[in-house]
């Protein structure tokens, strides 16, 4: 079941909300500048 | 079929489900169900005395619901072996002739047998083809089309049925509405493939349906002179042998080929005849075409369950087919050894191709069964027992299950299967305690090339870990694209993005790297099933603990960079280059320290250090 998160890219600089399911990573990509260096705010610990 | 069913040396297993699939190259132990038919095979003589006396009358599936069968059937007409089959869940006896039993008292030769149970064949095999086919797109939530509204809209599959002599209208092309011969036809092409959105279809191309609607288009013309045929599509794509041929006979027989995919369809209620409202961009008008029958050219694809992937290992592409172990060197071998792929269970093809696929599969399975053994790469991974602390990370990690379960009660410890291993390296970076080692890509081999590589001047160089396969590939594109990239970046190669272990990224920030990338395949393309998930985890990780210890996330890059991405690679590395000037030389120098201390304070109770190398 796929939940809502907030993102920033460690590229742009971009932040944005996107899709999430945990445990299972996805590819992300950043929309403002393609990047895959997007990692996923407000929880302190990996996938 | 026949031939398979006659050849000596050659089991059919019919009418069975795959249980489970075990073990590895040279060694697979295969369970299967075979279901109760509840005919014994081989006394049927397929004489038919059963059938007009069952009372159940049920769709057929093989007739895509254009006919009937009865309870008792043949599933297709060149069924091998022929011979009946009870539909038990149709059936009105169910398991308890009592009830019915008609069948029974109908067979002379006392063939029924309601007792029958499934029976669970075991046997070992040395290689595994998979043939698992495809399904076909439902037009149903098509709403332009009508094919839930419209009695004479029917999909290509459905036509084909029509046409067949053993279908249900013996050959005869009827309109489905009142059983007359249709005189005008449209065919829709791309029903469910190259669309954008997802609720429409897939994205790729479905390789068949032109020239399955070109056959049928000279099938008609050739049996039925009369009828007028329109084909509305986007692009013809006639690229096997003869096609262009076929293509160019059907427009020289008649067949209107008018560039465009309808927007509407609509039916006369009275009539039943359709009005196809379509753009014809050619022409750049729009026009309305009055028809008798519509034909929507369905596209195929991947079987949505299929435990067969699980069971063997295997991995699919982002289109939901089986991925191959290279897309141009080894088309018919799988991720995992020893297993082949044959026809459209890989991707979308047409008989020709799915024969030529077989036979190559079929070859490959038999030079690895004529050999009885294989040559495996050097790179495959080996535990240490006496490191290992049995903590069962590296067995849930492996994609190939290459790792024995480990005891920890009788102090067994993993071993890899070296047959099994793929060398990707995985287990080797997870491994907490250094148990675990990939030769040719130990941990002190690794240590070693990023010391040399940042001994001299490291604030000026980017550290890059890439994939052998697609990033490795990627910036081996650039080169030969003459795409320009700075010279700042150093690449060390992993067989995999999973075998970064983060000891290396923490070393190269502790000796002085501005920047470090993390490069592999993108994610669903990973040649080792995937692995690169576990990649995806660890640099998350990662993030999250440099944040902690006052390092900026952003020094760690990551980016999936496919083979034939050359020009993303560059574009990458030079934006990297920006990224690298932008760390001061304060920056680094608190980096090292941080890391130094935090090291420093590891070893203290547990003798563990965050770059430590070998333990």
């Amino acid at each position: 079941m796929a939940n809502e998160a907030k993102f920033k890219c460690l590229r742009c600089g971009h932040e944005y909300m996107g899709p999430y399911i945990p445990g299972n990573p996805q590819e992300r990509t950043c929309p403002n500048c393609r990047s895959n260096s997007v990692r996923r705010l407000g929880e302190d610990r990996g996938e | 079929m026949m031939d398979v069913g006659r050849h000596p040396r050659i089991e059919l297993l019919t009418y069975t489900e795959i249980e489970d699939i075990s073990g590895f190259i040279g060694n697979f132990h295969v369970k299967v169900r075979k279901k109760a038919k509840f005919v014994v095979e081989k006394d049927c003589v397929t004489c038919n005395d059963c059938v007009p006396v069952c009372p159940v009358v049920t769709f057929d599936e093989f007739q895509n619901g254009l006919s009937s069968r009865k309870a008792i059937y043949i599933p297709f007409p060149q069924a091998v072996p022929s011979s009946y089959v009870i539909d038990i869940n149709k059936c009105l006896s169910g398991t308890k002739p009592i009830s019915c039993s008609r069948c029974l008292e109908a067979c002379d030769k006392k063939c029924i047998d309601f007792d029958m149970k499934d029976e669970i064949v075991e046997f070992d095999a040395g290689t595994v083809v998979v043939a698992t086919g495809q399904q076909v797109f439902d037009p149903s939530g098509l709403d332009e089309y009508g094919y839930s509204k419209y009695g004479n809209v029917v999909t290509s599959l459905e036509l084909e049925r029509l046409l067949s002599s053993d279908g249900p209208t013996g050959g005869h092309l009827i309109r489905p509405t009142d059983g007359r011969a249709p005189k005008t036809i449209g065919f829709v092409q791309c029903v469910g493939s190259r669309c954008d959105d997802p609720a429409q279809g897939s994205p790729y191309c479905s390789n068949i349906c032109c020239m399955n609607t070109i056959k049928d288009s000279l099938l008609i013309r050739d049996h039925f002179p009369d009828t007028e045929i329109r084909v509305f599509y986007t692009d013809i794509r006639s690229f096997g042998k003869g096609f262009e041929d076929m293509y160019k006979r059907s427009k020289e027989m008649g067949v209107k080929y008018i560039r465009g995919l309808p927007g509407d369809i609509a039916e006369d209620p009275v009539t039943k005849k359709l009005t196809v409202t379509v753009e014809n961009t050619t022409a750049g008008r729009v026009e309305q075409h009055d028809l008798d029958m519509v034909v929507l050219s369905v596209g195929l694809q991947p079987h949505e369950e299929d435990p067969i992937k699980q069971m063997l290992t295997l991995c699919k592409t982002s289109d939901g087919f089986y991925m191959e172990a290279h897309p141009k060197l080894r088309p018919v071998d799988s991720v995992t050894a020893g297993v082949f792929y044959a026809g459209t269970a890989e991707a979308p093809k047409d008989i020709k191709d799915s024969v030529t696929q077989a036979s190559a599969a079929s070859s490959r399975a038999g030079i690895l069964l004529n050999a009885g053994k294989v040559k495996v790469q050097a790179i495959t991974a080996t535990v240490d027992p006496a490191k290992c602390t049995y903590c069962n990370v590296c067995v849930q990690a492996c994609p190939y299950k290459a790792i024995t379960p480990l005891d920890r009660a009788k102090k067994i410890t993993p071993q890899v299967v070296e047959a099994a291993c793929a060398g990707c390296g995985l287990c080797a970076a997870e491994c907490r305690f250094d148990a675990i080692e990939q030769h040719h890509f130990t941990d002190a081999q690794l240590i070693a090339q990023l010391e040399a590589m940042l001994e001299e001047d490291p604030q000026d160089k980017v550290a890059v870990f890439a994939c052998n396969w697609c990033s490795y590939a990627g910036g081996d594109a650039a080169g030969t694209s003459r795409f320009q990239y700075p010279a700042s970046s150093r690449i060390i190669r992993t067989m995999c993005s999973a075998r970064t272990d983060e000891k290396f990224i923490m070393r190269a920030f502790e000796m002085g790297a501005p920047i470090v990338l993390v490069s592999g395949c993108h994610i669903s393309d990973c040649h080792y099933i995937d692995a690169n998930r576990w990649t995806h985890r660890r640099v998350d990780r990662l993030w999250n603990r440099l944040e902690r210890m006052g390092i900026r996330p952003e020094r760690l890059q990551l980016e999936w960079i496919s083979a034939a991405e050359g020009q993303k690679f560059a574009k990458t590395m030079r934006e990297i280059e920006e990224m690298r000037k932008a760390v001061t030389p304060e920056e680094i120098e608190y980096t090292k320290k941080a890391i130094r201390e935090a090291n420093e304070r590891a070893a203290r109770p547990r003798g563990k250090a965050l770059s430590q190398v070998g333990g």
